[in-house]
C-alpha cells in the first residue's frame, strides 16, 4: 500500500515536473510555430538565477520572480534578433535555436565552470503523511506546476491578452487588419515562453544538480510529450506530460530508469507516428 | 545560382586532397583522414537533408550502427561472420542502410510525418540508441569496445595490415571519393530529381504518381550506409567506439557542419566539415571555452542570414544537360 | 477625407494590379466599385489597408499618408474591412469576435455592444455562440458588426453579398443602409450584386484594368439599368 502511494506521488511528481517544462515549451510551439531548442537552456538560465541570487539571501518567491522576468527578458531579445527573421522558415527555427542553445550554454560554462553549482530548497523537511514521509519541496512543486498550469490557461482563455494571442494565431492578417499590432503579441508571446521555462528552472534547481547539462535531459522528454499530446492546443501539453510522466515512472518502477527511458521513448515515437496531431489534437489549419 | 568555376573547384578540391601526402607527414596525414571521415558523415546528412528535405537530427545513430558493426565485426564478437575487414565495412554499411530503411518505411508510409516532427522523433532515436548502447554490456555497455583492429587487406595467404598512416589515409581517400560520386551520380539521376520534387512540393509529386514514401525511404538507407562507412573508419582510426558517438552530442554536430557549408552542395558540407573541425583545432587552443560560444553564434548567423551555406554558392555543379530540362519534376524522367 | 493618387499595388514586384489608380472621397460618401473579375477590385481594398507586398503611390487618409504603414495602423487610423469570404474567428464566440474589432483602439475599450446589437439583433440573441457554427448571412453580419465595434472613419466591404440567399441580401442592405445614415459612415463597397448597390451607395466607379475609368450616379442606373451592362460589357 505504501509502495503503491509512494510511486503514484513520485509519478504525479514526474508528470508534474514536465508539465511545468512543457508549458511553455507548448506555448511557443504551439502557438507561434516556432520549435525552441534553446528551451533546455532557458530552464538552466532560470537555475542559474537562483544560484546567483541566493548568493545575496533574497527571499525565494523574489528569486522565482527574478528569474522569470530575467529569461523572459533573454527571451524577448532572441525573438527581436534571431526568431523574427525565420518565422516563415519553419524548419531553421530548429537549426537556429539550437545554436543559441549551444552558445547560451557555453556562455553559462565560461561565467560559472561546468562544474555543478549549489542551491539550497528554502525548505526541505520531509511531510509525513498516509504512513509515508515525502519531501516538502517536492509538494511544492507540483503545487506550483499546477498553479502555472492553471495560470497559462486563464491568461490564454480568460483575458483579453490571450483573445489577442489567439486571433493571432488562427489568422494573422485578419486580427492586424482589426488593429492587432502583431510584432508586439509575437514579441510578447515568445518571451512568456520563455519566461516559464526560467520559472521552471528556477523552481526545479533547488531539487537538481545545477550544471550546465540540466537543460539537456528534459528537451527529449518535453517535445516527445507535447507531439504525443498534441501542439495544436495547450491542453495537449497536459495530456502528454501526464501520458509520458505517469508512464515512465511506472515502468522505472517495475524495471530500471534506463529501461523506462527506452520504452517510453519509443511507444512515444509510435504515438506519434500513428497519431501526428497527438491525443487532444484536432488537426491545424 | 551556379559559379561557373565550381567545377574547376571541385577537380581541384579532389587533386589536393590526393596530393596532401606530397606535403603532409604522418601526424597530419592522420588528421586528415580523420576530417575526411567526418566529412563523409557529412555528405551523407547533405544527401537526405539538401535533396530529401529531411532534417534528420539524429544522423549519428548510423554513424554509431556503422561504427559498431565495423569493432565487433573484426573483434570477431558477431557469431558466424568472419573476423576480417571487408566483412566490416559490408555489414557497417547494409546494418545502418537497414535501419534506416525500416525506420523510413515506419515513419514516412501512409500519412507520413513531415518537417520538425522527423526531425524530433530522428533525435529521439538516436537518444534511445545511445542509452541502449550504454546498458548493453555485450557491446561493452558505458565503456565502449576498445582495441579495434585496424584495417587488413587479405588477398589468399598475402595480408597486410594498413597501420601506416598514408595507406589508411589512401583508403580514407578513395572511400570519401567514392562516397561522392555515389551520392552526386544519385542527385544527378531521375531519382534526384524525384526526390528534390518531393522536397519542394510533395504533395505535387504524390499528385504526379509517385510513391513519395519510397523515393524517401530509399534516399534514407543510402544516407545511412554513408553514414555508416564514415562510422566504420572512424572506428578502425581511433581504435575505439564509445555510446557517445550515436547520441545527440555527434548528431547536432554534423548538423553544424551541413548547415555552415550548404545543404544542398555534396562537397560543400564535405568541405564545411573540414573547415569546422580544422578551425576548432586551431581556435579552440586560443580561444579556449569561447570557441563554442563562437561556434553557436556563427551557425545562428549562417542559419538566419544564409540559409544556403557558406560554400554552396560557388561549388554548385550544374545539372547534367539531359536533366536540366526537366526540372522541376516531370514525369517522363523516370519509368 | 481620402485622397488616392498614382496607387500602383499587386502581389509579386514588377506586376502591379493596380496601375496608377485615382480616387477621392469626401466624408458621407458611399461609393460601390464595380468591375470585371480580376480587374483589381479587392487589390484596391487590400491596398487600402496595407496587406500587399508591393505598394506605390499616395494614399492619404483624414490628413495622414498611410501607404507603408502596416495594417494595424491603418486599422486604427479609422479604416476598418470587411473582407471577402468573411474571415471571423470560427473558434471565437460572436462576443470574442466583437472584441478583437476594438483590440487596439483605446477609446472604444469600455463601450457596450448595445449599438452594435441594435442593428444586429440577432448577434445579441447569439453573443455566446461560436462564429464558426453560425450561417453565411449571420457570419457576414458579424464581420460587419465586428469591423464597426472600432468606430472606424471608412469602412471597406469586399463582396459582402457573396454566398448569401437573396431575401437575406435585402435585409443586410438594409442594415447598412441604415448604418450609414445614422453612423455618418463613409463606405467603399465591391460589389456584383446590382440589388445591394443601388439600395447602399450613392456612386458606382468602375475598375478596368487596374484603373478607375468613370463614375455614374445611383440614380442614373436607377433610371436606365442598362447603363451598368454597358459598363460592364464593353
Amino acid at each position: 500500500m505504501e509502495m503503491t502511494l509512494l510511486i503514484g506521488l513520485d509519478a504525479a511528481s514526474y508528470i508534474l515536473t514536465l508539465l511545468l517544462v512543457c508549458i511553455g515549451l507548448v506555448i511557443i510551439f504551439g502557438m507561434m510555430n516556432v520549435i525552441n531548442l534553446a528551451h533546455g537552456e532557458f530552464f538552466l538560465l532560470g537555475a542559474y538565477t537562483v544560484v546567483l541570487l541566493q548568493q545575496y539571501a533574497l527571499p525565494f518567491a523574489v528569486i522565482l520572480v527574478t528569474a522569470f522576468v530575467f529569461v523572459a527578458l533573454i527571451g524577448l531579445i532572441i525573438e527581436e534578433l534571431v526568431i523574427r527573421r525565420i518565422y516563415h522558415r519553419f524548419l531553421d527555427t530548429i537549426l537556429a535555436t539550437w545554436g543559441i542553445s549551444l552558445a547560451l550554454k557555453q556562455l553559462v560554462i565560461i561565467l560559472f565552470g561546468p562544474g555543478s553549482q549549489p542551491t539550497v530548497a528554502p525548505f526541505a523537511e520531509p511531510i509525513a503523511m498516509f504512513g509515508i514521509t515525502y519531501s516538502s519541496y517536492r509538494l511544492f512543486i507540483m503545487g506550483m506546476a499546477i498553479v502555472i498550469t492553471a495560470t497559462t490557461f486563464l491568461i490564454l482563455f480568460r483575458t483579453r491578452w490571450g483573445l489577442t494571442a489567439r486571433g493571432v494565431i488562427a489568422n494573422r492578417q485578419m486580427a492586424s487588419c482589426l488593429g492587432v499590432n502583431t510584432r508586439r503579441v509575437d514579441r510578447v508571446t515568445f518571451a512568456f515562453g520563455s519566461g516559464l521555462a526560467g520559472l521552471a528552472g528556477a523552481i526545479m534547481a533547488p531539487l537538481m544538480s545545477v550544471d550546465p547539462q540540466m537543460g539537456v535531459g528534459f528537451l527529449v522528454p518535453a517535445f516527445l510529450s507535447i507531439l504525443v499530446g498534441g501542439i495544436a492546443s495547450p491542453l495537449g501539453a497536459i495530456w502528454g506530460a501526464s501520458i509520458i510522466g505517469g508512464s515512465n515512472s511506472v515502468v522505472a518502477a517495475i524495471w530500471t530508469p534506463v529501461i523506462a527511458q527506452i520504452v517510453v521513448f519509443s511507444l512515444a515515437i509510435v504515438v506519434i507516428r500513428l497519431m501526428p496531431d497527438g491525443l487532444a489534437g484536432r488537426k491545424k489549419r | 545560382m551556379k559559379s561557373k568555376y565550381s567545377r574547376s573547384l571541385t577537380v581541384l578540391f579532389w587533386a589536393a586532397l590526393a596530393g596532401a601526402p606530397l606535403f603532409l607527414g604522418g601526424w597530419n596525414l592522420g588528421l586528415l583522414s580523420q576530417l575526411m571521415i567526418y566529412g563523409i558523415f557529412a555528405m551523407s546528412l547533405a544527401f537526405i537533408w539538401g535533396q530529401g528535405g529531411l532534417l534528420c537530427f539524429g544522423q549519428s545513430l548510423f554513424f554509431g550502427i556503422g561504427a559498431y558493426a565495423m569493432a565487433l565485426t573484426t573483434k570477431g564478437m558477431i557469431p558466424g561472420v568472419p573476423a576480417i575487414t571487408l566483412a566490416g565495412l559490408v555489414l557497417a554499411m547494409i546494418l545502418p542502410a537497414l535501419v534506416a530503411g525500416l525506420l523510413g518505411l515506419a515513419l514516412f508510409k501512409g500519412r507520413g510525418l513531415y518537417g520538425a516532427y522527423f526531425g524530433i522523433v530522428t533525435l529521439s532515436a538516436a537518444v534511445i540508441a545511445e542509452r541502449l548502447a550504454i546498458n548493453w554490456s555485450y557491446i561493452g555497455g558505458f565503456n565502449g569496445i576498445l582495441d579495434v583492429p585496424p584495417l587488413r587487406l587479405e588477398w589468399g595467404s598475402w595480408q597486410i595490415e594498413l597501420y601506416d598512416p598514408l595507406l589508411f589515409f589512401l583508403v580514407v581517400l578513395v572511400a570519401a571519393f567514392a562516397a561522392f560520386l555515389v551520392l552526386l551520380k544519385l542527385e544527378r539521376s531521375a531519382f534526384g530529381t524525384v526526390l528534390r520534387g518531393i522536397r519542394d512540393n510533395e504533395t505535387r509529386a504524390a499528385f504526379l504518381g509517385f510513391e513519395t514514401a519510397e523515393y524517401k525511404t530509399v534516399a534514407f538507407a543510402v544516407s545511412g550506409a554513408v553514414a555508416g562507412l564514415a562510422g566504420a573508419l572512424f572506428a578502425v582510426q581511433f581504435a575505439f567506439v564509445s555510446p557517445a558517438i550515436l547520441g545527440f552530442a555527434l548528431a547536432t554536430e554534423v548538423l553544424i557542419w551541413v548547415a555552415i557549408g550548404g545543404k544542398t552542395v555534396l562537397l560543400a558540407a564535405f568541405i564545411g566539415a573540414l573547415a569546422v573541425k580544422s578551425v576548432e583545432n586551431v581556435l579552440s587552443d586560443t580561444l579556449g571555452q569561447y570557441w563554442l560560444l563562437v561556434l553557436g553564434l556563427l551557425f545562428v548567423a549562417a542559419v538566419v542570414v544564409l540559409p544556403r551555406g557558406l560554400l554552396a554558392p560557388f561549388l554548385n555543379l550544374s545539372l547534367p544537360p539531359a536533366l536540366r530540362r526537366s526540372e522541376p519534376l516531370k514525369k517522363s524522367t523516370t519509368t | 477625407m481620402l485622397s488616392v493618387r498614382d496607387l500602383k499595388a499587386g502581389y509579386i514586384h514588377g506586376a502591379p494590379v493596380l496601375k496608377g489608380l485615382d480616387l477621392d472621397l469626401t466624408r458621407g460618401d458611399c461609393i460601390a466599385l464595380m468591375g470585371r473579375n480580376g480587374m483589381g477590385k479587392t487589390t484596391f481594398v487590400k491596398a487600402l489597408m496595407g496587406v500587399l507586398p508591393e505598394i506605390a503611390g499616395s494614399i492619404r487618409f483624414l490628413d495622414q499618408e498611410i501607404v507603408g504603414l502596416a495594417p494595424y495602423q491603418i486599422s486604427n487610423a479609422g479604416i476598418a474591412y470587411v473582407p471577402q469570404g468573411r474571415e471571423i474567428f470560427p473558434d471565437f464566440t460572436v462576443e470574442q469576435n466583437l472584441t478583437m474589432g476594438r483590440i487596439g483602439k483605446p477609446k472604444q475599450q469600455n463601450e457596450s455592444f448595445d449599438f452594435i446589437y441594435e442593428y444586429f439583433p440577432i448577434l445579441a440573441e447569439r453573443h455566446k455562440q461560436l462564429g464558426g457554427t453560425m450561417s453565411g448571412g449571420q457570419q457576414q453580419q458579424l464581420a460587419i458588426a465586428r469591423a464597426l465595434v472600432g468606430r472606424p472613419d471608412l469602412l471597406l466591404l469586399d463582396e459582402p453579398s457573396e454566398g448569401i440567399q437573396p431575401s437575406i441580401v435585402q435585409e443586410l442592405a438594409a442594415i447598412l443602409r441604415r448604418i450609414v445614415e445614422q453612423e455618418e459612415m463613409t463606405v467603399i463597397v465591391v460589389e456584383q450584386n446590382l440589388n445591394l448597390v443601388r439600395r447602399l451607395a450613392h456612386h458606382v466607379h468602375f475598375i478596368e484594368n487596374g484603373l478607375i475609368k468613370s463614375g455614374v450616379a445611383v440614380d442614373e442606373i436607377n433610371k436606365d439599368p442598362a447603363i451598368i451592362s454597358r459598363y460592364l460589357s464593353v
